[in-house]
């Protein structure tokens, strides 16, 4: 007879790494229906979760690996079931199996052995901000300035970042840096399942942070933004987090930054999925593109809780997807519906993934994709 | 006496002894001091094992018993039963421990959950020694019983206790009952039509004579306890006299105002004097009524605005001007001249701008004929009143004198009547045939007029008096202009003072002024002067005012259109002297001012800045800086009072003079002000001098009808209300418009004053415009209903509130409220019924949202807002069977070739014949798609998507993404408690469910009592259900008073609060903290005292008093600390 048979064994291993939910599952396909993947193939949470709940051949395939882990399905799931965290757990026993895509191997590899996930020399993590003269983190100063990653090696995100000191020296904000023993979050290193190379990264950086009496960190990414709201706090972490926005918005509040050159674009912004679903901060970026003047801010249909993943969380970044499924796509088409010229963001993977899908479409003369920070910093007289 | 405790602990199955060794506790206990008896027992509970009990306090000498076992409260009455039978009081002797719900159920370890169980009972085996006897008070019963709500629970349990011959209250908050039922069209599984099953109920309660109706009525305040409470109610006024109304819709036909139907959920228009549906119980209209609109709120002369708007609305010209006239005898005049603060209060502004009310005014007026109007009927008074003075003010006090049957003279000092409108305002304003029109309609009714007759010069009041005039009234105005006090004021010829200008041109008297002329002032009068100087042929007129146009008093519009005839303004300039030459004017001296702090008056001052004297040449200069009343005849014997501003002083209420039976209003009391002011006033002193002249006593005299206070509560804007341009007049061409006095304002057309006045949002709701009373043939209709309260006792309380539906609004990936054609469950119902928006035609809207065409596929999506811990975690339970009688009644009315596709999670087909009518509705070719609806959307992939709404889900079993077009989509959304469960709740001593619906007293075996004794609790107000189960709960309700009722007498528990009255300080600290305000104050004794029957026994007062003089029996301090003691040994 052609039958499957439970293997619960496997269901149980899956539950013990973290994804217990999935047996409250009632297949109901919420998760499926929002699931932004089915806006260019089928895919199905639902299905790999009913795999698991039987430990049922076939939950590992590749599809596993496509979840970007926007929390589009988690905030409309009926049951409130933390599906990345499901998804994540079946991940890490791939890790420990060591049934990793090749394309992930890299990063994940570059974590563990480089502290960052884009084979960078850990010597050149500061390198980024040279000239910048970014004092070092030590008593007496109010916020660690986190550097991402993506920031620190990535050509494009540079600009971004230097952009973002600047601004922020503007703003009179009292920040320092780390040196170049601080390490890469780990977010996107965990929700690939790298649980053991996270814990290399957490165990380190924690440390460091305690070493220097680390308080409050201040992050251009909003993925280290939540890894060190949420993930780190699992482990013991208790710091007080602002993700830049925050930052800005209320130092133009308080009058201490003050956009003045007139812009004269239109400009549409993306919600990040972890700065938006995932920790619901949606107002503070709108209100510091609103208050550059000559500033048109425009919406896009999907946007706040709706808004549409770039595609680059979960390892989304490093996932190999041709380009006519590639959200970032998609998004950007929306962007350029809205008639808007530039293209705003404040997450490190949405400039990337945008910065390509605008060259992929070929629409680098109509619209610009820039960073919040890089904006302000164009509407500032003397920065 | 020796204490001789039995001590007996239950295995309760497994449910105790699997974690709790029951048999090691027994032997513990055994060994505390005073214990005769330990015994253990598989079911304390059953009769043998009470059967334990009794023996051994009979052959043991047993005078206190422990059981431990289940929750008191499961079984401490049985076990105090227990004890009564064999002669203990089982107050004194009988205590109960829980060592199953606070022990073995709760404990995963056995040692400890058995230490605790020791720990426990040792605790009841110190305190139960201190015990004293207690005894049940037995109270009597009032068989009534009040049932809240009127749906299909209500109905039916209010029958149940009335067939008992009990009688039921149904208090029903709409105006009829039925409830939700009553909206649907068809029930499930046996499809029979809800209305067919409904309606006999709706009669047989409407008519049996065991059954008070209270609709349109709310429960505010309960007071009492089981057996005997106390429930005042307030029944609304529906303004419809119950008795009287036959139903015959007459009102409804003539009412002006359109509201959405909440009965059809809004997909259809009721009138503001409305039915909910045809077989309504009662059959009686209601009018729905707000706070007065703030147009009429804000009228001077509190004329009925929303009411005359709404009748011009439909084209009832007549109708709109007699309502007019109740206030204001002038409403064409009015409608010219009034400054219109009504407008500056319209919502509309809300949503665009104001309604042009004034103009509308004006429509009306220009469209009646007043000498067709049928004379009113007027009742002939011997008394007669002097009126003298026949501008606004006095016309207005002769005509409603006239009304009330008063012998009216008229006696005005110019030739012509009409005081100020006719002498002060110039005729491109207000053309002297519709002054003349008004007048000589009041004059029609009997009011006598002399003409050329002046105060104080042709006779005197006291000439009047001797004429025999009973009282005279005084509205003379402020005709004379103030001075400039500048010089050559005095002097030169080519002065001449506006208000003297004015007249004299309005009289046919006057002349050019000159060829270029000054106007000094910024008022009305000012550029009234300036554009008649115009029209007199002056070549060139200016005006000149000291501050800037913001703050220039005249009305906007007079203005603009000045500036447009080509008068100059020169603003921030201020008067100097003026220049003459041979005892002519020559030129007018100015300087220029700048704005300085703010005065008196809230603008800022004018400030003069040197040196910037300039020189307007001119020939002749017209002050118009204000005027004052003319007071040179006041003459000393006459001993009238006047303020230092010459105005009569008068009482601010009865604006009697200080002369007996001398009233006085408009101008000349206040100073130069509006139209409509002296209008009002003069109708406020007509209605004085009505109360004088009939004797009554002014001193206590109240100045207008008490008026219902003022709750600022209006209509609300419906959500969606588009812009709408305001109606403007159409004016004469500018060219040559100066040249001709004929009237600027051409006034609106038919089409356009209908059409904006349907701009009115009737902030009222109703606009007590009075149609429906002329309409109604029985005279069933009284707009001066007032709210009752009615008080009830009653024995007990049935609480039948019913549900809501969830708003799925929020949940926007559905597109309701987006896409016209998403509907809710209870729309859907509406539109399937043939009482409803589309008499029962399953149809989808156009564009425009008109019902225009079948839908040729339906989408129907389960648990919208149920099973979704975002909004209600619970199952909504009727949803899955509602959806299969939709799929049903779809293929049925529209058509077997319709595609039905029901979007479900699970299907839930439970009951009698459920699970049969499913497989009959797939049989019809009902598709069922197993997966949640994630994404309604009109975004077209394909051509045969577009135009169509797209449902989108995954299809579990194929494993697949399914996108179905379809035409229309059926929420199927929550059923939810009332948005004010909690505070009934509350009012009734309930506790809500984490469902927040009413908690019932235990899920399995008390379905339908309560915390609070005597109150019981029947369908849906409890949690989701069906008909059938809301039925079966109702009944179950109405048997549960009826035990009540008919058993006559109740016991309540002894455990209640005592204060010592030697203790007590009289503090009343406890009073205010007993949430059951059992708690009253002796002031002759100084202390506080329990009322017994009320109080619940809570301990707060216990709790809180300074004193020690509150205790609670049976909880005494001595009780609880050797409970405490014994825990801690």
């Amino acid at each position: 007879m052609d039958a499957v048979t439970p293997f619960l064994e496997v269901t149980e291993a899956i539950k013990e790494l973290g994804g217990e939910d999935l047996e409250r599952c009632m297949q109901c396909a919420t998760c499926t229906g929002v699931c932004p993947w089915n806006l260019v193939r089928y895919f199905s949470p639902r299905g790999i979760i009913r795999l698991a709940q039987f430990g049922l051949e076939g939950f590992e395939s590749e599809d596993l690996w496509r979840c970007v882990t926007c929390n589009n399905c988690v905030i409309h799931c009926p049951r409130g079931l933390r599906i990345i965290d499901i998804l994540r757990a079946m991940r890490m026993m791939m890790n420990e199996t060591g049934s990793v895509p090749p394309s992930l191997k890299g990063p994940l590899g570059s974590a563990s052995n480089r502290g960052n996930p884009w084979s960078g020399d850990p010597e050149d993590r500061t390198a980024w901000a040279e000239g910048l003269e970014i004092p070092p983190f030590e008593e007496g100063v109010a916020h660690l300035f986190f550097t991402c990653c993506t920031q620190a090696y990535d050509a494009r995100n540079q600009k971004a970042a230097r952009a973002l000191v600047r601004v922020l020296r503007a703003a009179g904000v009292s920040f320092g840096m780390l040196t170049e023993r601080e390490q890469c979050c780990g977010d996107a290193v965990r929700k690939m399942g790298g649980e053991e190379v996270f814990g290399k990264l957490l165990e380190n950086n924690m440390g460091l942070f305690e070493e220097k009496g680390v308080r409050s960190i201040l992050t251009a990414s909003p993925h280290c933004y939540n890894a060190f709201t949420k993930d780190y706090a699992e482990f013991g972490g208790d710091y007080r987090v602002r993700h830049y926005t925050e930052v800005l918005d209320e130092a133009i509040d308080r009058g201490r930054l003050t956009p003045s050159i007139e812009l004269g674009k239109t400009v549409t912004y993306h919600d990040p999925c972890y700065l938006g679903r995932h920790n619901q901060i949606y107002e503070p970026p709108r209100r510091v593109l609103r208050a550059v003047p000559g500033l048109d801010l425009v919406e896009m249909e999907r946007n706040r809780e709706d808004s549409l993943c770039c595609g680059g969380g979960g390892g989304g970044l490093w996932n190999e997807v041709p380009a006519d499924e590639r959200f970032a796509v998609l998004r950007v088409r929306e962007a350029l519906e809205t008639g808007a010229e530039i293209l705003a963001a404040a997450c490190p993977y949405c400039i990337i993934m945008f910065e390509d899908a605008v060259k992929t479409l070929g629409k680098e003369e109509e619209l610009r994709v820039v960073d919040i920070a890089e904006l302000v910093l164009d509407s500032l007289e003397e920065a | 006496m020796e204490d001789r405790i039995g001590f007996y602990v239950c295995h309760c199955g497994s449910n105790i002894a699997g974690k709790v060794r029951v048999e090691e506790v027994r032997d513990y206990i055994a060994g505390e001091p005073g214990v005769a008896v330990a015994r253990d027992n598989l079911f304390m509970c059953s009769d043998p094992g009470q059967e334990m009990i009794e023996t051994d306090i009979r052959e043991q000498g047993l005078n206190r018993v422990v059981v431990a076992s289940c929750s008191p409260r499961m079984h401490e009455r049985t076990f105090r039963a227990a004890c009564q039978r064999a002669g203990l009081n089982p107050y004194e002797a009988f205590h109960m421990v829980c060592i199953r719900e606070h022990c073995s159920w709760v404990t995963e370890d056995e040692n400890e959950a058995t230490k605790k169980a020791i720990d426990l009972c040792r605790a009841g085996i110190h305190r139960v020694p201190l015990q004293y006897p207690l005894d049940a008070k037995v109270v009597p019963v009032n068989p009534n019983v009040l049932v809240v709500g009127g749906g299909i629970a209500g109905m039916q349990a209010a029958l149940d206790v009335a067939s008992a011959g009990f009688k039921a209250t149904v208090v029903e908050r709409q105006p009829t009952i039925g409830g939700h039922m009553l909206q649907y069209d068809k029930t499930f599984p046996t499809l029979d039509c809800a209305s067919c099953i409904g309606t006999p109920k709706m009669v047989s309660v409407g008519q049996n004579p065991n059954i008070e109706l209270l609709t349109y009525s709310e429960v505010e305040a309960v007071d009492g306890y089981v057996g005997n409470f106390r429930v005042r109610v307030r029944k609304k006024a529906r303004y419809v006299n119950t008795d009287s109304c036959t139903g015959c819709g007459e009102c409804a036909e003539v009412c002006p105002v359109t509201r959405p139907n909440e009965w059809d959920e809004g997909l259809k228009e009721r009138k503001a004097v409305y039915r909910s549906f045809p077989q309504a119980v009662p059959i009686t209209f209601a009018i729905e009524k707000k706070d007065r609109a703030p147009c009429v709120l804000a009228c001077p002369a509190g004329i009925n605005v929303q009411g005359y708007v709404q009748l011009i609305g439909q084209g009832r010209y007549e109708d709109a001007v007699r309502l007019i006239m109740e206030r204001l005898p002038l409403p064409g005049v009015l409608g010219r001249v009034c400054p219109h603060p009504c407008e500056a209060q319209c919502r509309r502004a809300e949503v665009d701008q104001p309604v042009s009310i004034c103009r509308l005014k004006r429509a009306a007026a220009d469209r009646v004929d007043l000498q067709s109007l049928p004379k009113p009927e007027i009742e002939e008074r011997d008394e007669r009143v002097a009126v003298v003075g026949s501008g606004p003010a006095g016309l207005s006090a002769a005509y409603y004198l006239r009304l009330k049957g008063y012998r009216v003279t008229l006696f005005e000092a110019l030739p012509l009547l009409g005081g100020m409108l006719r002498a002060g305002i110039p005729d491109y304003r207000l053309p002297p045939e519709v002054l003349d029109r008004e007048i000589d309609y009041i004059l029609g009714l009997g009011v006598e007029a002399r003409t050329e007759t002046r105060l104080g010069l042709d006779f005197t009041l006291s000439d009047l008096k001797d004429q025999g005039f009973d009282a005279i009234f005084l509205g003379t105005g402020a005709h004379l202009g103030m001075k400039l006090r500048i010089p050559g004021e005095d002097e030169l010829d080519g002065v001449v003072d506006a208000v003297d200008f004015l007249r004299e041109v309005n009289l046919g008297r006057g002349g050019a002024p000159g060829r270029r002329a000054v106007v000094i002032g910024g008022g009305n009068v000012a550029v009234d002067a300036a554009r008649t100087a115009l029209r007199m042929g002056c070549e060139e007129v200016r005006i000149v005012y000291r501050r800037t146009r913001e703050e220039m008093p005249a009305y906007e519009e007079e203005i603009e259109e000045a500036l447009a005839e080509g008068i100059e303004i020169h603003y921030l300039t201020a008067p100097v002297r003026i220049q003459g030459k041979d005892g002519r004017v020559t030129g007018f001296d100015c300087i220029r001012t700048e704005l300085g702090e703010p005065d008196a008056s809230g603008r800022r001052r004018p400030v003069p800045v040197e040196g910037s004297e300039f020189t307007i040449s001119c020939d002749a200069v017209i002050p118009a800086v204000g005027q004052r009343p003319d007071v040179s005849w006041v003459r000393e014997e006459d001993a009238l009072p006047l303020t230092r501003w010459s105005t009569f002083e008068v009482h601010p209420d009865t604006l009697q003079t200080g002369l007996d039976g001398v009233f006085a209003a408009g101008d000349a009391v206040t100073g130069p002000a509006t139209v409509v002011e002296a209008v009002a006033a003069g109708r406020r002193a007509a209605d004085a001098l009505h109360a004088y002249l009939q004797g009554g006593d002014l001193s206590s005299w109240e100045l207008t009808p008490a008026v219902p206070e003022q709750t600022g509560e209006w209509a609300e804007i419906p959500e969606g209300t588009a812009p709408e341009a305001r109606a403007e007049d159409e004016l004469l061409p500018v060219e040559g418009r100066a040249a001709s006095f004929g009237e600027v304002s051409l006034g609106l057309v038919e089409a356009e004053a209908r059409r904006e006045a349907l701009r009115c949002l009737n902030c009222g709701v109703c606009s007590e415009c009075m149609a429906c009373v002329e309409a109604c043939k029985v005279g069933a209709i009284d707009h001066s209903a007032r709210d009752e309260i009615v008080d009830l006792d009653v024995g007990s309380i049935i609480l039948a509130t019913g549900f809501n539906l969830i708003d799925p609004t929020p949940m926007t990936r559905f597109g309701y409220g987006k896409y016209p054609n998403v509907f809710t469950s209870l729309e859907f119902e509406r539109l399937t019924n043939a009482t409803g928006p589309t008499s029962g035609e399953i149809l989808v809207r156009d564009a425009e949202g008109r019902f225009d065409r079948p839908p040729e596929s339906v989408a129907i999506l389960h648990c919208i807002g149920s099973r979704d811990v975002n909004y209600h975690e619970y199952c909504s339970r009727v949803c899955c069977m509602y959806a299969l009688k939709y799929a049903h009644l779809i293929k049925d009315r529209v058509g077997e070739q319709t595609a039905v596709y029901n979007f479900y999670i699970d299907m839930r087909c439970f009951g009698k014949g459920y699970e049969e009518f499913m497989n009959r509705v797939q049989g019809e070719g009902v598709k069922l798609v197993r997966g949640k609806a994630a994404l309604v959307t009109d975004k077209a992939e394909d051509p045969e998507e577009e135009g169509r709404l797209i449902v989108i889900a995954e299809d579990t079993i194929l494993g697949k993404m399914m996108r179905v077009p379809v035409d229309m989509v059926l929420l199927c959304t929550a059923m939810e408690p009332r948005e004010d469960a909690l505070d009934v709740a509350r009012m009734f001593g309930l506790s809500l469910g984490r469902d927040g619906f009413f908690l019932e007293e235990h899920p399995k075996l008390e379905p339908v009592s309560t915390a609070s004794a005597g109150v019981f609790v029947a369908g849906a107000c409890q949690g989701p259900k069906d008909i059938p189960d809301t039925v079966a709960q109702a009944k179950g309700a109405a048997g549960e008073a009826i035990s009540l009722s008919a058993f006559g007498k109740v016991e309540v528990s002894p455990m209640t609060s005592f204060i010592d009255p030697d203790l007590c300080s009289g503090c009343q600290t406890c009073r205010e903290l007993c949430a059951y305000s059992a708690i009253e104050f002796d002031a002759r004794r100084g202390v506080s005292v329990v009322n017994e029957a009320k109080c619940k026994g809570c301990g707060s007062c216990a709790a809180h008093c300074p004193s020690g003089a509150a205790k609670v029996s049976h909880f005494t301090d001595r009780q609880v600390f050797a409970e405490i003691e014994g825990l801690m040994a």
